[in-house]
C-alpha cells in the first residue's frame, strides 16, 4: 500500500473520526494548546512591543531578547519543563496530568511565539510616519492616544503579520508536545510512528499542514481587511523589510517612502 | 529537586564536542545548501516576478510539515545517515531565506539599478556587484533567523536519530530515556549557547559585510 | 658445502614465503571480516545489550558499526528485516508476540507464546522461517526482564491492589501510562482485556514503555499504573508495587541476539561461528545481572560503554 493510499484509508475509516482519539478531538485538542500559547505570548509581547516601538527606546534591547527566544529550541524548553511541571503539581494542587501532557509544551510553545509577535509589534509601531505621530501630539494627543488611535491601526498589518509568523510556528512546532503524551495532530505523528500505521503518520501531517495554512489564510484576510485604505496591503516582505530595517545595526529609517 | 553533575560533563567533554561539532554539521550544510536555493530563486523572482507568490507558498507549506514527522518518514529512506537530518533542515531553512532574498533584492531601489546600467553593468555583473551587495541587510537577517532556527530544530532530529545525530540534541534525548537531568540540561543549555554564538558571528559579520549602513547610523 | 647453503637458503626462503604467507593470510582475513551493524531499540537495556554484543564482537576481531536507539519494536524490527542492522537483540517472547498473536495465518498463530523461554525462542524461529524473514536466532540468556505493570505504593494500598485481577474493579479511578503502540500489540492491550479491563475506555496517557518519563509520570502521580519493565531500577528506587500477573498473559521473556542470515553468509562457518562468540556472553547474562547493570546505567548514570566493557572484562577474568 502506498504512502497516498494509506493516508486515504486513514482518513476514509469513520472510527477516525471519532472518540477522544479521533480527527475532531485532537483538532480541539492543538487549536487549544496553540490559541492559550499564542495569547499568553500576546500578553508579554504586545505591551512590551508597543512601548518599545512608541517611544523608541530599547530597541536593541528587544531585538536581542527576540533573538534570544528565537534561539531556544522548543525541544529543550519542553523536556526541562517536565520534571518541574510534574513536582509542582502537588503543591501547587493542579492535575498532574497537565503537568505531563499539557504545560510542558504549552510552557515551550509560548516562548516561542513571543519574539516574532514582538519584533513585529515594535517594527509596525516604529514605522509609523512620524510626521504623522508629531502632528497627531501638535493636535493635542495624549500618547497612549497616539498610540491608540494613531500608532495602532497604521502599524496593524504589520502586528498581524507577526501574529500569522507565530501561529504558524505554533501550529507546526506543537506537535512535539506527543513525545510527552501530549495531545493535538502530533499524537497522529507519534503514535504512527510507534504502531508503524503510515495512514496515521501521513494524516497528522496533513492535518497539520492544513491548519496552519487555514489559519494563515484567516489572518491574512484579517491583515487585509485592516490596512488603512490609502496604505499598501502589507504582506511577508513588508513585514520583513520593517523587521529588516531594524535588524541592521543603524536606527530604523522611519519614513516609508 | 534538579542536580547537575558538574564531574560528569567534566569527564565527558570529548563527548561533548563530538555533539558539538555534529550541530554545525547540521547546521551548515543545510544553511549553504538552502542559501544556494534561495538565491537561485530570487534571481528567477527578478526575472520572473510572477513566481515570487507560488514559491513563496511552496517553501510556506514546506514550512508547517512537522519536523519531527519529516524526519520519521525519511528515515527508512535513508536510514540514520545524516541524509535524513539534512533534507528537512534544509526545506526549513528556504521559506525565510527566500522572503528574505527576494526583499533584499527588492529593496534596491531602482535608481541604482538603472544608474548601475547606464554605468555599462553587465546584468550579471550589476547582479553581483550591485544588487547583491546591497541587499545584503536583509538576506543577512533572514539568514540569523534561519540559523537559529536551524539549531533547534537539530534537536527534534535527535527523537528519531538514534545514537546516531542530533547534534547536541542527542543529550536531551538520552537523558529523557535514563532520567539524566544533567545530560538534559547541558543538551538543551548546551543548543541555546551555541544558538547565540552563531547569531553573534552572523551579527558581526553582517556588519562587517555592510559598512555602509554603519555609516548611515552613524550620520542620521 | 655447496647443498648446505643451498638448503639454508632454501629452508630461508620457505621460511620467509611462510611468513609472507601467513602475515597475508592474516591480512586476507581480518579485510574479510565483515563490518556488523548492530542496532538496538530506545530504553536503555537493549542499548546496553546491544553495545555489550558490539563489544564482544570487537574483542573478537569484527568492525561494529552501531545503530543503537532506532525506536519502538515497531520501527526497530522493519530496519532489521528490511537489512538497515544486521544484529539486534530481542525478547523472545514479545518478539515472538509481535510476529504471531495478531496474525491470520493458521502456521503463525499455532505458535505458542508461552512461559517458557527455550519454546519461545524456538518458536520465534519458526515464525522468521514462515514470515520469510531470513534471520537466526542465537543462544539466550537465561535472564528475563518482563512487562511490569506498576503501581505507586500509596495506590496498592489504598485500592488493595497486588495483582491484576483486582484492576478491572477500579480501573475507572486509575489512569494508565501505556507505551502508544498498545492499542495493537495483544501482549499489552490484549492481556489488559484478558483481565477484564477494557482498553478502549480506560483513561490512559501514552508514554513509551521501559522509560524513564513513564516511570517519572508514575511517580508524580500524572499516571497511577505504568507499563514498566521488571529489571526497571525505577520500580526499587521508587517504591513501585509491581501487580502478579496471575493469569500468566506475559511471556517468558529471555533476551537472544537475532541475526540476519545474508550476514552470516559472510562468515566462514556462519551461525556457528557467531555463536561461538555469543552465546557465552548471553549465557552469563542472568536476571540479577540485567538488574545490577540497570541500576549503573539507569541510576548511577554511568556510560553504557563503560557497564558493557566491566561486565565483558569480567567475563574475561
Amino acid at each position: 500500500m502506498s504512502g497516498l493510499e494509506a493516508l486515504l484509508a486513514y482518513l476514509t475509516d469513520g472510527g477516525a473520526w471519532q472518540g477522544s482519539a479521533g480527527v475532531p478531538s485532537r483538532l480541539v485538542e492543538h487549536l487549544v494548546l496553540c490559541a492559550l500559547a499564542v495569547l499568553t505570548a500576546s500578553l508579554v509581547a504586545l505591551p512590551l512591543g508597543f512601548y518599545i516601538g512608541h517611544t523608541g527606546r530599547f530597541q536593541v534591547l528587544g531585538l536581542n531578547l527576540a533573538n534570544i527566544g528565537r534561539a531556544i529550541p522548543s525541544y529543550a524548553v519542553m523536556v526541562m519543563v517536565f520534571p518541574v511541571a510534574l513536582a509542582a503539581a502537588a503543591p501547587i494542587g493542579y492535575d498532574p496530568r497537565l503537568g505531563l501532557t499539557f504545560l510542558p509544551i504549552f510552557v515551550a510553545m509560548t516562548l516561542l511565539a513571543i519574539p516574532p509577535i514582538l519584533v513585529a509589534t515594535f517594527a509596525g509601531i516604529a514605522e509609523v510616519d512620524r510626521d504623522v505621530v508629531e502632528s497627531s501630539r501638535g493636535m493635542g494627543l495624549t500618547e497612549r492616544q497616539i498610540l491608540r488611535r494613531v500608532e495602532l491601526p497604521l502599524g496593524l498589518p504589520v502586528i498581524i503579520g507577526g501574529f500569522r509568523v507565530a501561529t504558524l510556528q505554533v501550529i507546526a512546532t506543537a506537535t512535539l508536545g506527543a513525545v510527552l503524551s501530549g495531545g493535538g495532530f502530533g499524537r497522529f505523528i507519534i503514535d504512527g510512528l510507534a504502531r508503524r500505521d503510515e495512514g496515521m503518520l501521513y494524516a497528522g501531517v496533513v492535518l497539520v499542514a492544513a491548519l496552519a495554512i487555514g489559519t494563515d489564510l484567516l489572518l491574512a484576510g484579517l491583515q487585509r481587511r485592516f490596512t488603512p485604505r490609502g496604505v499598501r496591503v502589507a504582506s511577508g516582505e513588508e513585514v520583513v523589510e520593517a523587521i529588516g530595517d531594524l535588524g541592521s545595526v543603524a536606527p530604523p529609517s522611519l519614513r516609508r517612502a | 529537586m534538579i542536580e547537575i553533575r558538574w564531574d560528569w560533563i567534566g569527564e565527558h567533554l570529548d563527548d561533548v564536542a563530538d555533539k558539538t561539532w555534529q550541530h554545525l554539521q547540521l547546521l551548515v550544510i543545510p544553511m549553504l545548501a538552502g542559501f544556494l536555493i534561495a538565491l537561485l530563486l530570487g534571481v528567477l523572482a527578478l526575472r520572473r516576478p510572477g513566481t515570487v507568490g507560488p514559491v513563496t507558498a511552496i517553501t510556506g507549506l514546506l514550512y508547517t510539515i512537522p519536523s519531527l514527522a519529516a524526519f520519521a518518514v525519511l528515515r527508512p529512506i535513508f536510514g540514520l545517515s545524516l541524509a535524513t537530518a539534512i533534507i528537512p533542515l534544509t526545506a526549513y531553512t528556504l521559506l525565510i531565506l527566500y522572503v528574505n532574498t527576494v526583499a533584499g533584492l527588492r529593496s534596491v531601489p531602482a535608481e541604482v539599478n538603472e544608474a548601475a546600467t547606464a554605468m555599462g553593468y553587465s546584468s550579471a555583473s550589476r547582479f553581483w556587484r550591485v544588487q547583491l551587495p546591497l541587499a545584503v541587510p536583509l538576506i543577512m537577517a533572514g539568514v540569523r533567523v534561519a540559523a537559529v532556527t536551524t539549531i533547534g530544530l537539530v534537536t527534534v532530529a535527535s527523537i528519531i536519530g538514534g545514537d546516531r545525530f542530533g547534534g547536541l540534541g542527542q543529550f536531551i534525548t538520552e537523558g529523557l530515556q535514563t532520567s539524566f537531568d544533567t545530560k538534559v540540561y547541558l543538551g538543551a543549555v548546551g543548543s541555546v549557547m551555541l544558538a547565540f554564538i552563531v547569531d553573534i558571528l552572523l551579527l558581526g559579520t553582517q556588519r562587517l559585510l555592510t559598512p555602509w549602513a554603519r555609516a548611515r547610523a552613524l550620520s542620521t | 658445502m655447496r647443498h648446505h647453503r643451498r638448503l639454508a637458503l632454501g629452508a630461508s626462503l620457505l621460511a620467509t614465503l611462510a611468513t609472507l604467507g601467513a602475515a597475508g593470510g592474516a591480512i586476507v582475513s581480518a579485510q574479510e571480516q565483515p563490518t556488523v551493524r548492530v542496532g538496538s531499540d530506545d530504553f536503555y537495556e537493549s542499548k546496553l545489550m546491544a553495545e555489550i554484543y558490539a563489544q564482544a564482537l570487537e574483542g573478537a576481531g569484527y568492525t561494529v558499526d552501531r545503530q543503537l536507539g532506532l525506536g519502538s519494536r515497531d520501527t526497530r524490527a522493519p530496519a532489521f528485516e528490511e537489512g538497515q542492522v544486521d544484529l539486534v537483540p530481542e525478547y523472545v517472547g514479545s518478539g515472538l508476540g509481535y510476529y504471531v498473536l495478531a496474525s491470520d495465518d493458521p502456521g503463525l498463530a499455532a505458535l505458542a507464546v508461552g512461559g517458557d523461554g527455550e519454546t519461545n525462542r524456538a518458536n520465534l524461529q519458526a515464525a522468521y522461517m514462515l514470515l520469510g524473514i531470513e534471520a537466526t536466532v542465537l543462544g539466550m540468556t537465561p535472564g528475563e526482564d518482563t512487562n511490569a505493570a506498576a503501581i505507586r505504593a500509596d495506590t496498592a494500598a489504598e485500592l488493595g491492589l497486588s495483582k491484576l485481577s483486582d484492576v478491572p474493579a477500579v480501573a475507572d479511578q486509575l489512569v494508565f501510562g501505556l507505551p502508544p503502540e498498545c492499542e495493537t500489540r495483544p501482549l499489552c492491550a490484549g492481556a489488559l482485556e484478558q483481565y477484564g479491563i477494557d482498553f478502549a475506555t480506560i483513561q490512559k496517557e501514552a508514554l513509551a514503555a521501559c522509560g524513564a518519563e513513564i516511570a517519572d509520570a508514575l511517580a508524580g502521580g500524572a499516571v497511577d499504573f505504568g507499563w514498566l519493565c521488571s529489571t526497571q531500577p525505577a520500580i526499587a528506587q521508587n517504591g513501585f508495587v509491581v501487580l502478579e500477573d496471575d493469569l500468566d498473559t506475559q511471556p517468558a521473556e529471555n533476551l537472544a541476539p537475532v541475526v540476519r542470515d545474508d550476514f552470516l553468509a559472510q562468515l566462514e562457518g556462519g551461525a556457528a561461528t557467531l555463536a561461538a562468540i555469543l552465546d557465552p556472553v548471553s549465557a552469563a547474562i542472568t536476571t540479577e545481572v540485567l538488574t545490577e547493570l540497570g541500576v549503573r546505567v539507569a541510576i548511577d548514570q554511568e556510560d553504557i560503554e563503560d557497564v558493557a566493557a566491566d561486565f565483558l572484562a569480567g567475563l574475561a577474568g
